[in-house]
């Protein structure tokens, strides 16, 4: 168990950096208050937006009780809870486990593998309940005001809390083990990898929404009914929640009421999940190290004749031009880039189109819609332009630019490359990316809402032309204090709190920008709005570009 | 060719200077080598000196130019090799040779012949298709030293080269570091080991705990060192 605890701490604190933390303290008092600033600021200007959750829970908590559906309430907070926490376990999981390098110092020294395996779990799991904590606490407080309930309300509570991050944390990981080991086993790279874990996922849940679907009105589900069930019996919405995630069943039973029964539910709750975390633990022991040890196999390229070699050589480009490629090239083989700044490019258009082909829409509704939208051109333009600026804000590309290279960024600091091929080069992929997402999501739009040439051509433009800021901030974030030190390219981002600062900024910026121009073009006149805008976005990409490329040779010499 | 001039570098706030108030110049056609035990402030230097770094006190010019004033232009004159070249595993060694070949601006003329010439001499043509990632790490620092030739750079600096690499392409890259000199550029470049410098340095300059101890060459020095405690000592260190 002690050597459980220490291979834990040891892994938390790599992966945030607490060693380095406590000796920039003592050496380095620069570095150390940019990193105290972060981490005052960043849960400071997060406080906003969870005062909205906790308001959002109690409305919600409220309007259920109005219609006599308190006893949802739970488990809409389990499902928050437990979702998430699956959604960004995936991510951590795999990180932990395959991303990171320790492993392959520790295979070696005399620890066993189950313990290896439980630490890595318990070091995501120690995030896990601080994430689960701030959304599920507030959930389990409300209800037990709500409700008037004791003490003995509290103490079961609490052992369901603590059920709560495991059960959902160690079935991702024993699918995510279970689908590394077929695919390494094979041969693969890690990108086919990473692509079945994603698929494996996906396929768990089509499996549970089927399952939910059989077990429901037979075969489609009837809206009407569904409302009626629900406002009519009190557990009917109940079912349906439970039917997606079962386990949210046991914690119901045990917490609505509190009765004897609660402690047999509470209970059986505790043993599935300690069952699951030795089945994994079981599942780990079998093929983790395994995986490990076979799967690191870099595919060959084929040998290159003379010709072909002066063929790739002799073409020249732009420095601009070799940026751009270089950038593009690492985004696109780091699977962990691909996943966290391409892929939303990808998924948006098709939750986009998944959900516009499964709500049936009346044909008479559409036509209602469109032509409410049709009657004012302006906020629909307005709204697209911020849809498209959406995948040039959150992907953050630029915001990660230097630090994805990690330690390799001494070549980049080294040559002759002048800060506008820079800026160039690193910008335009952000651009490319975001125009792959505009032009998916374009597909997926016109298939039910087809938008005139004009409107595309304006809300294209001045969707690329409104991110150039963001865009460029995140550039001047990411020159100012990049995170290069690290030993797993998921920190790179992860870790990064130029992403996350890019990120607010970004939002507030275009919600500012969009609102009052928006608001200018309708009530006052549509080209003045456009107008504004453009100014406004060409003002500030114009101030950023000359900022950084006055700075950015000398602060790459503060790189290190 | 290459000036540094009372360059001092401290590390964080402790009052230990890394570097301490360094002077010295490499002449055109020389090759110079920097030595110094571990820990002396050689890789300071030179990190300073290819602007990975910048010294707290103190001027270094590049072939005349500033590498304060005009930093791009000072990172034209150079092309640096690493101790421990890190590069970016997922590119293939053929990408990497042309993205150097792109951003040193080498006509396309030049490129095909100096690049397959240096490919042949470290022998690593047959593996320039693959990534990097899959390369040992005698093999990465070839790379890197093919790409660091690529634009003939009038000042070659590498930071203890001879680590790592086999005795065949350890007696190559001194070759190559005399023709480079023979064409009047020079090369500069840092080691513990005496030996070394000793058989290929026109001169040397000896660094220890951020100090410059002497400059010369090798005979002038050796002829210092039989009447100085001091530097004799340092001669032990660096010849165990
Ligand atoms: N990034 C750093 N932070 C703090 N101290 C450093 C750093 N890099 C080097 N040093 C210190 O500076 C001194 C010189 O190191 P270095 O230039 O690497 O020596 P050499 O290359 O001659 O072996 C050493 O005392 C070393 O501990
Ligand atoms: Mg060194």
């Amino acid at each position: 168990m002690k050597e459980i605890i220490s291979l834990t701490r040891l892994f938390i604190n790599e992966s945030l950096g607490v060693s380095l933390f406590f000796y920039n303290q003592k050496y380095n008092k620069k570095e150390f208050y940019k990193q105290l600033f972060t981490l005052i600021i960043v849960p400071v200007a997060l406080i906003p937006a969870y005062f909205m959750y906790i308001s959002v829970m109690t409305a919600t908590y409220f309007g259920l009780s109005m219609i006599n559906q308190s006893s949802v309430f739970l488990s809409i907070g389990y499902i928050i809870a437990t979702v998430l926490i699956l959604v960004f376990g995936v991510m951590y999981v795999l990180s932990e486990f395959y991303f990171s390098d320790n492993i392959e110092e520790l295979i070696p020294l005399p620890i066993s593998q189950r313990k290896l395996i439980v630490a890595k779990f318990f070091s995501i799991l120690a995030f896990e309940y601080i994430f689960a904590g701030l959304i599920f606490i507030p959930v389990l407080v409300i209800y037990g005001i709500g409700q008037g309930m004791g003490p003995l309300y509290g103490l079961l509570a609490f052992f369901v809390f603590l059920t709560i991050p495991v059960l959902p944390l160690s079935l991702v990981t024993a699918v995510i083990m279970f689908i590394m080991q077929s695919a390494s086993l094979k041969g693969r790279k890690d990108m086919i990898q990473i692509v079945f874990v994603f698929l494996g996922v996906a396929a768990i849940f089509g499996l549970q929404i089927w399952f939910s679907s059989q077990l429901g009105s037979g075969d489609e589900v009837d809206f009407q009914l569904l409302m009626n069930t629900m406002l009519t019996s009190n557990e009917g919405f109940l079912n349906i929640i439970g039917y997606i995630m079962p386990s949210s069943f046991l914690m119901a039973w045990a917490l609505n009421k509190i009765t004897l029964m609660s402690f047999a539910w509470v209970a059986v709750l505790l043993g599935i999940t300690f069952f699951s975390c030795a089945l994994m633990v079981a599942i780990g022991e079998r093929v983790y190290i395994k995986s490990i040890v076979s799967g690191k196999v870099i595919k060959k390229g084929k040998r290159l004749s003379g010709d072909a070699r002066s063929k790739a050589l002799t073409r020249k480009s732009h420095g601009a031009m070799a940026i751009f490629i270089m950038d593009l090239r690492l985004l696109m083989r780091t699977p962990v880039y691909f996943f966290n700044n391409i892929s939303v490019v990808i998924i948006a258009p098709l939750c986009i189109l998944l959900s516009f082909s499964f709500i049936e829409i009346p044909a008479d509704d559409l036509q209602g819609i469109q032509n409410f939208f049709r009657e004012m051109p302006v906020l629909v333009n307005f709204l697209l332009i911020a849809f498209f600026i959406f995948f040039g804000g959150t992907t953050a590309t630029t915001a990660t630019t230097f630090s994805r290279e990690g330690k390799t960024s001494w070549l980049t600091r080294m040559i002759p490359v002048t800060a506008k091929d820079q800026i160039l080069g690193r910008t335009g992929v952000a651009v490319l990316i975001q125009s792959l997402g505009i032009v998916f999501s374009i597909i997926a739009v016109q298939f039910f809402f087809p938008l005139a040439l004009s409107t595309l051509l304006l809300t294209i433009i001045l969707g690329l032309l409104g991110s150039l800021p963001i865009l460029l901030f995140g550039l001047f974030m990411d020159m100012n204090r990049p995170l290069l030190n690290w030993d797993n390219p998921q920190k790179a981002i992860k870790n990064n709190m130029n992403v996350v600062i890019t990120l607010f900024v970004g939002m507030a910026y275009t919600g500012l920008l969009i609102g009052i121009s928006g608001l200018l073009g309708y009530f006052v006149n549509a080209l003045l709005g456009y107008g504004l805008f453009t100014v406004i976005s060409l003002g500030f990409s114009v101030v950023f570009y000359q900022v950084i490329s006055k700075r950015l040779e000398v602060e790459m010499l503060n790189f290190e | 060719m290459l000036k540094l001039e009372q360059v001092s570098k401290t590390y964080g706030n402790k009052n230990e200077k890394a570097v301490d108030n360094i002077s010295f110049e490499v002449r055109p056609g020389e090759i110079f080598g920097f030595v110094g035990p571990n820990g002396a402030g050689k890789t300071t230097t030179i990190k300073m000196i290819v602007s990975l770094l910048a010294p707290n006190s103190g001027k270094i010019t590049i072939n005349g130019i500033d590498n304060q004033q005009d930093i791009l232009g000072a990172k034209k004159q150079f092309s640096y090799v690493p101790d421990t070249p890190e590069l970016f595993e997922k590119i293939k060694g053929i990408e990497y040779l042309k993205f150097m070949a792109d951003v040193y601006q080498v006509p396309a003329s030049e490129r095909q012949e100096r690049i397959e010439k240096y490919l042949d001499i470290f022998e690593i043509k047959d593996a320039i298709n693959d990534p990097i990632g899959s390369f040992s790490h005698g093999m990465k620092q070839k790379l890197a030293l093919v790409g660091a030739l690529i634009h003939n750079p009038q000042v070659f600096i590498l930071d203890e080269p001879m680590v790592g690499l086999d005795p065949k392409a350890s007696f190559e890259l001194k070759k190559i570091m005399r023709d480079h000199c023979d064409s009047g550029r020079s090369v500069f470049f840092s080691t513990h080991v005496l030996d070394v410098a000793e058989k290929i340095c026109d001169r040397i300059a000896i660094i220890k705990k951020g100090k410059l101890i002497e400059v010369g060459t090798m005979d002038e020095i050796r002829k210092k060192a039989g009447s100085q405690e001091s530097l004799e000592n340092i001669f032990l260190e660096l010849t165990e």
